[in-house]
């Protein structure tokens, strides 16, 4: 039977910002819809709606002509509708059947049997019997995607689902959900991947502040047409001139980088060895997951391993952790900044004040000396072009972009010799993005150096000009970016080789 | 959020009447029980002076206690440590137990401050270098120190001429806090615990010190990150808590017991982690709650003797008072609904 989703004059608003303002759309199945916006643009939303996650304003949903009350995610699953989120709902330590098992109501046998015949259908491999933790990004997003169909959905809402998957994954996901399409499963595909709307989707929708901005088919569009109608103006294309650093010094050298963890969450690290020249992008692609957070701490001095050895200006720092290595003219910006590098909770002025290096004189004799950290603040938000000048305001109430704004100033304003960046665009929309990779750039512009850790390809390929692959811990051979294709880099990032 | 600083009251408010019932169910009449619990205490010059008497030990413990809490660091040996800084204490006032002198209070108290300090060290280098919980460690500490006081009031502090009770010797008037009006048991360690006010307002608020604690609380993480020496700061986040209990302690046998026996503290230790909660481990609000919990203490002894009941209601009022703070702060962030399950139609 067919299905038909309509959605009609959706309005919810929130304290100083209205997240969605009188959305009107129509899926039909039998098609892919991809529902296409920047961050904060209100997809998010939408899709929290229509999963039963919050109640709307005003507006009204049908499916089928029927008008559906969804005042709880079980109220959305009771409707048929199925919704696999950016980020999995798994017991990590249970194995996949009992992550499976656990919200059914038949008994285990009947569930095993009808398991296996969705495994076969659509030629999913996984071993049901294996922990979560053992299986990959991809895997893990099969046994959500399973824990839908179990249910027979008529809807099936995709949140950005390929933000961890690697190439070959990815097109794994898209043949199935061409599958389920042609089932008669209405797919609702959420992204700000404009190639993927593209290769995927039959018709796009396209989000901005709130309201929806276009409908149109996608064999109508183009990359260039969709991002103009995202960002809402035309974008500068940015490109690195590529960097003439090959007779330059090495500033920052890394030997027998070596880090062994019980922590089955932990990845180890094998015997990393690299350099960085100055004025240079060091680019360090792979799979989330794959050693990239240890590596980081490992830089950043959180994490101090023995034998290592890390020079950085002729000097031995391995034994320093991050404050002196900041007195040492390093930087550093991790992928977690609502937890990690910014305290939500704190305001943004003591936010500023946790990278405290010795001539800031934030703290004099142990004192808060709280107007300088303020002065030195305000120059922060004006010189990086957060949209606040308030620094008494609490973090939490900046958006993604600016709060990354605000930790890359923080971080930059010491004019750091090398900054060592993990993820520095991570869930940010195209405007905070393209201002970022232009200050990435700036950086390397003025002879300073950068290492990019980035599960990003397009943005590593963008800025790097050298690029090695971390898999399972261990680093690829560093190629120089001329030399590297997104194929390459796929190939390296699953775990291939290309010689 | 400013909920969160409203809800200790509506925990007093729901205590009150929580006590209210309970007193009805036991037969009495629930106004009058009441009356006699948190009015008759205090009616009087005497009853005032108590009140602040009792306050003293929990404020200080309990502003000690903040800066551990403040961190992630859960110290709940808060009883041990006064129990071991007022043996600490008391052993130098032994010392002294025939002699004159204005220098021997400082001493003794100094003492004090210092055996809480150091008892509380050892729960901070257990976690800090071999990565114990601070829970357990501290709690079992409490015993040990318990014991070890039993030991030596009954054994080699035990007073010569005192016929085998277990207790030492009266301290000498020059170990003994000056009472601050005659007549009344309150005693100059108010001014300590005032000061103690004052000086964690300053720290936690006003220095680098207190910037690492509220960072350190809000996110590990980020401290991590941030460079701060964790381990530094685990120990001197115990010290305070620990020289805060020790003085806590001195301030009770030199105050108004005056010589060491068994029962030098009716668990202050304890109770002070609901002081330092109800008063949302701001320097201030802790002296408004040790003010309400010491009134559960008073009201608990007038109910003894004009309702005959065991004095040991103080401590029920005590757990209600945390019981509903944590559900009206569980209330504050989360909504409670009521799901029926069975109307979840099968789903094939």
């Amino acid at each position: 039977m067919a299905t038909d989703l309509r959605i009609s004059n959706i309005s919810k608003i929130y304290p100083g910002c209205i997240a969605n303002d009188n959305v009107s759309l129509q899926f039909k199945s039998g098609k892919i819809y991809a529902l296409l916006g920047e961050n904060g643009a209100g997809k998010s939303t939408l899709v929290k709606i229509l999963s039963g996650v919050i109640s709307p304003d005003n507006g009204e949903v049908f499916l089928n002509e029927k008008n559906l009350k969804l005042s709880s995610p079980l109220d959305a699953k009771k409707n048929k509708i199925g919704m696999v989120f950016q980020h999995f709902n798994l017991f990590e330590t249970l194995s996949v059947f009992e992550n499976l098992s656990i919200d059914a109501t038949e008994d285990n046998k009947s569930l095993r049997l009808r398991i296996n015949e969705i495994l076969k259908k659509y030629n999913f491999s996984i071993d049901l019997d294996v922990p979560v933790l053992n299986l990959s990004a991809g895997q893990k997003q099969k046994v959500e995607i399973i824990r839908c169909l179990l249910r027979s959905p008529k809807v099936l809402i995709m949140d950005e689902p390929t933000s961890v998957l690697t190439e070959q994954e990815t097109e794994e996901l898209f043949i199935s959900l061409k599958k389920f399409c042609d089932e008669g499963i209405l797919i609702i595909y959420i992204t700000h991947k404009l190639k993927e709307v593209l290769s995927l989707c039959d018709e796009v929708a396209v989000m901005r502040k709130g309201k929806v901005v276009s409908v149109s088919e996608t064999q109508n569009e183009r990359v260039e047409t969709l991002a103009n109608k995202m960002v809402g103006q035309k974008l500068a294309k940015i490109k690195k001139k590529i960097n003439i650093s090959k007779n330059k010094d090495e500033i920052f050298k890394v030997k027998h980088l070596n880090f062994y963890s019980d922590d089955p969450f932990e990845t180890n690290l094998v015997n990393l060895n690299f350099s960085v020249k100055k004025g240079e992008c060091l680019g360090i692609a792979g799979i989330s997951g794959n050693g990239q957070n240890e590596l980081f701490q490992i830089l950043s001095g959180e994490i101090i391993t023995p034998d290592t050895s890390i020079i950085f200006r002729n000097k031995e720092i391995a034994k320093l952790n991050p404050k002196q290595r900041r007195e040492y003219l390093m930087a550093f910006s991790p992928e977690d900044r609502i937890s990690q590098a910014a305290v939500p909770e704190l305001k943004i002025y003591e936010n500023v004040a946790l990278n405290n290096f010795k001539s800031s004189n934030f703290f004099e004799k142990g004192l808060v000396n709280e107007k300088k950290i303020k002065e030195h603040s305000k120059k922060i938000l004006s010189d990086f072009s957060v949209n606040t000048d308030n620094v008494e305001l609490k973090s939490q109430f900046l958006s993604g972009g600016n709060l990354q704004k605000l930790i890359l100033g923080r971080e930059l304003i010491t004019a750091p010799e090398l900054l060592i960046c993990y993820n520095p665009t991570w869930g940010l929309d195209v405007g905070a993005i393209n201002y970022i990779h232009e200050t990435l750039i700036k950086i390397n512009d003025q002879e300073k150096s950068t290492i990019l850790i980035s599960t990003d390809t397009e943005e590593l390929l963008k800025l790097s000009d050298r690029i090695a692959v971390i898999y399972k811990g261990k680093l690829s051979k560093i190629m120089p970016s001329e030399e590297v294709t997104p194929e390459k880099l796929g190939v390296l990032m699953g775990g291939g080789s290309i010689d | 959020m400013a909920l969160y600083f409203f809800t200790p009251f509506i925990a007093i408010i729901l205590t009150i009447l929580g006590g209210g019932m309970i007193f009805y169910i036991l037969g009495f009449n629930p106004i009058e029980a009441l009356k006699f619990y948190f009015i008759t205490p205090i009616s009087n010059l005497y009853g005032f002076s108590e009140l602040l008497l009792k306050a003293t030990p929990l404020c200080l413990i309990a502003i000690g206690l903040s800066f551990c809490f403040k961190s992630n660091n859960w110290n709940i040996g808060a009883e041990g440590q006064l129990t071991f800084g007022a043996i600490v204490g008391g052993g130098v006032a032994l010392l002294f137990y025939n002699q004159e002198g204005f220098y021997i209070l400082p001493l003794v108290i100094i003492a004090g401050a210092i055996g809480g300090m150091i008892f509380a060290l050892i729960p901070a280098i257990l976690k800090t270098y071999f990565n114990t919980n601070e829970i357990l460690v501290s709690l079992m500490l409490v015993y040990v120190s318990k014991l070890l006081l039993d030991y030596l009031v009954v054994g080699p502090w035990s007073n010569p001429e005192g016929f085998n009770f277990p207790e030492t010797r009266q301290f000498s008037d020059s170990s003994r806090m000056p009472l601050l009006f005659e007549g009344l048991r309150i005693h100059a360690g108010i001014f300590l615990a005032l000061a103690a006010v004052m000086l964690s307002w300053f720290v936690l608020y006003k220095t680098y010190l207190g910037f690492q604690i509220k960072v350190s609380g809000l996110s590990l993480k980020t401290a991590k990150y941030a460079g701060f020496k964790g381990k530094t700061m685990i120990l001197v986040v115990f010290m305070i808590s620990g020289a805060c209990a020790g003085l806590a302690g001195v301030g009770e046998i030199t105050g108004p017991i005056g010589q060491l026996h068994r029962m030098i503290s009716p668990d202050y230790g304890f109770t002070a982690i609901i002081v330092a909660f109800l008063g949302r481990l701001n320097p201030f609000g802790i002296i408004f709650a040790s003010l309400v919990v010491a009134l559960t203490y008073l009201g608990a002894e007038t109910a003894q003797i004009f309702l005959q009941i065991p004095k040991y209601t103080g401590q029920v009022f005590q757990g209600m008072i945390l019981f509903f703070l944590l559900a009206s702060d569980y209330l504050l962030f989360f909504k409670v609904k009521i799901l029926n399950l069975k109307k979840n139609e099968p789903r094939h």
